[in-house]
């Protein structure tokens, strides 16, 4: 028995504590066993894969199935898409939010009304789905990357989350660096941005997580597989119910470009094929996320104080 | 002003402008590349809606000498479709079961979860519920999809508690059902969060006089616990009601096969479906404007309201 949590109710009934405690594994167990399960059917053996009844541990071991995925080109392709994705969305998203949120708590800005009413409009109404795809379209995004990286390195409620934290570091550090003759953008990145290292942390990792995730802008606007990140090549395989084995004996579909090598895994099921490509594009963030999970509490109660 | 900055802003009024237009410049600077992206990405699409008023053609600009202006003949045209009042009540009626089932779980699960006197006991379980909203939507509804066929994981459940198995997924009957139970899966952990922390946070000392009275455990959840998380869940709750034209989108897009289309069809599918596949930019700008509108007044009047109930704004 370790640390107490101070409001934990006593002098309850140990039948009632039972329950409670059942419950919650109950719970736990629902939340975490469709991930268990498509993990041991992965690596099962492929007959006792076939007909799925594989619930508590692997029958057998097979490593075939990520075999005859990690040969598969277009999945790599994709998935170095969605690093790239990801990584320059963050880099962008911590630049645009700092240096705008920056202005904000400054006293010397003119017009800040007007540029907080300004950030503020988008939250409330949006120019919808149609326009906002013609317009990306007319100037030159559709099939580029752009699509992606220019609507994902902006945020207006990180930037309101970003200017929160900004005005609760103290105006004197601001003052006394302007006497030392130092400017807005010595200020910003010496003094701010060292201590707003935990607000930036959540911001990152919100953007990381969402972009790992993200498949519905870049369904509207990359048809080019090449340019697809890997949760579109996910949703041909598992939504639109492209057979992965299918398509690699008879290479068509484009997703893959390796025919030959396919043929000697006919014995691979196409769901157990599906399961590992779930555990493949998955185990990231499965890896990460009890690291990460202290920066979204995080996120969430920054976004409370103000929300 | 001059005062926090004495020691800077020369007393001269010719330098000390000059001196504040250079600060002005540089902290404009520094938005520029938020402002511009959001001047380019939000606001100019605000004024492509003027397409919902004309025919427009792919290729055509927003504005243009050969613009066909026809008022509200597409508004017009979905009020008298039948799809108007399919998609609004299938919009409402699935964010509204969503709201009605959905929101009471992470508050149990919080109350529930400040009853565990183990602190990795409690850890566990919470990193646990959190995984769920870790993994991506297109994951979900794949997985969902592979277990909701004859011979998949739920369907085997099912037949184990002596159930018959049936493809799940095409019943239209069944589609709420697992459009809120999967929502709720994957969102009550994360937005048990709050809940759990203002639970922490409320006053030992109320407690420990409710049991010198002789409160059971039961009793202290109902008198000092749930009032102390009341006015959060007044605030999520109005939170949510601002949302209830803004169904799940692309989950149900993930999610819908034709034959469930006249329950799971929403605002926003079916102007994905007739818009961005089908090409009818003018009809369905027609439709997302009058979402946008809709959703605009339950969000703006929520948020009055929450301001109310709070006394804090967003600025």
């Amino acid at each position: 028995m370790s640390k107490r949590n101070p409001n934990h109710i006593k002098n309850g009934s140990v039948t009632a504590s039972v329950i409670i405690y059942l419950i919650l594994a109950l719970l736990a167990i629902i939340c975490v066993y469709p991930m268990w399960y498509t993990i041991i059917i992965s690596i099962s053996r492929p007959i006792a894969a076939r007909t799925l009844d594989v619930y508590l541990l692997p029958k057998g071991l097979y490593w075939g199935s990520y075999g005859q995925l990690v040969v598969d080109k277009q999945m790599w392709i994709c998935y170095g898409n969605t690093i790239l994705y990801a990584g320059v969305c963050t880099i962008g998203m911590l630049a645009t939010c700092a240096m705008c949120a920056y202005p904000l708590t400054s006293p010397l800005l003119a017009g800040k009304r007007i540029v907080v009413f300004f950030i503020l409009i988008p939250m409330y109404f949006s120019g919808g789905l149609i326009p906002q795809y013609i317009w990306l379209s007319k100037l030159g995004m559709y099939n580029t990357r752009w699509a992606i990286i220019f609507p994902g390195i902006v945020s207006m409620w990180y930037i309101i989350l970003v200017r929160t934290y900004f005005a609760s570091i103290p105006e004197s550090l601001r003052e006394s660096a302007r006497i030392d003759g130092a400017n807005n953008f010595q200020i910003l990145f010496n003094v701010y941005l060292p201590t707003s290292k935990p607000i930036l942390a959540v911001i990152a990792i919100y953007t990381i997580v969402a972009q790992w995730n993200s498949w519905f802008a870049a369904s509207i606007y990359l048809v080019k597989q090449n340019l697809q990140p890997l949760q579109l090549y996910l949703r041909r395989i598992l939504i639109l119910q492209q057979n992965l084995t299918q398509a690699m004996e008879s290479g068509q579909g484009g997703v893959t470009s390796d025919t030959s090598e396919g043929m000697e895994q006919m014995a691979l099921s196409a769901d157990q094929l599906k399961y590992t490509m779930i555990v493949v594009s998955t185990l990231p963030i499965m890896v990460v996320y009890p690291f990460f999970q202290k920066y979204f509490v995080k996120g969430v109660m920054v976004g409370s104080l103000k929300g | 002003m001059s005062s926090t900055t004495a020691g800077k802003i020369p007393k001269r009024s010719k330098e000390r402008k000059l001196m504040l237009l250079k600060d002005n410049l540089e902290l404009y600077v520094l938005m520029f590349p938020a402002l511009f992206v959001i001047l380019v990405y939000c606001y100019i699409p605000m004024f492509g809606y003027v397409i919902a008023f004309q025919d427009y053609t792919a290729g055509a600009g927003f504005w243009g000498a050969n613009t066909k202006w026809v008022a509200f003949k597409h508004f017009i045209k979905f009020y008298e479709s039948i799809f108007f009042g399919r998609l609004m009540s299938n919009t409402l009626w699935l964010s509204f079961l969503n709201l009605i089932w959905g929101f009471w779980v992470p508050i149990v699960f919080a109350l529930l979860l400040n009853e565990v006197v183990h602190t990795g006991y409690k850890k566990a379980i919470q990193t646990a519920s959190y995984l769920p909203y870790f993994i991506s939507m297109v994951t979900m509804c794949g997985m969902l999809i592979s277990f909701l066929t004859t011979k998949g994981l739920i369907n085997k459940i099912i037949v184990a508690f002596g159930g018959t198995a049936k493809p799940w997924r095409n019943l239209p009957k069944s589609f709420p059902t697992i459009y809120v139970l999967s929502n709720i899966w994957k969102s009550f952990g994360f937005n048990s969060i709050l809940y759990i922390s203002v639970i922490t946070s409320v006053d030992t000392s109320l407690y420990e006089s409710a049991r010198l009275d002789g409160a059971n455990r039961f009793q202290q959840a109902i008198y000092i616990t749930i009032p102390s998380i009341l006015p959060t869940i007044a605030i999520m709750l109005i939170m949510a009601v601002g949302s209830l034209l803004s169904a799940n989108t692309d989950m149900i897009l993930l999610l819908y096969v034709p034959s469930t289309y006249e329950v799971a069809d929403v605002l926003g599918t079916f102007i994905y479906r007739e818009g961005i596949l089908g090409g009818k930019f003018s009809y369905t700008t027609a439709i997302g404007l009058i979402q946008s509108i809709i959703n605009f007044l339950l969000v703006f009047v929520a948020n009055n309201i929450s301001d109310i109930v709070t006394g804090a704004g967003l600025f």
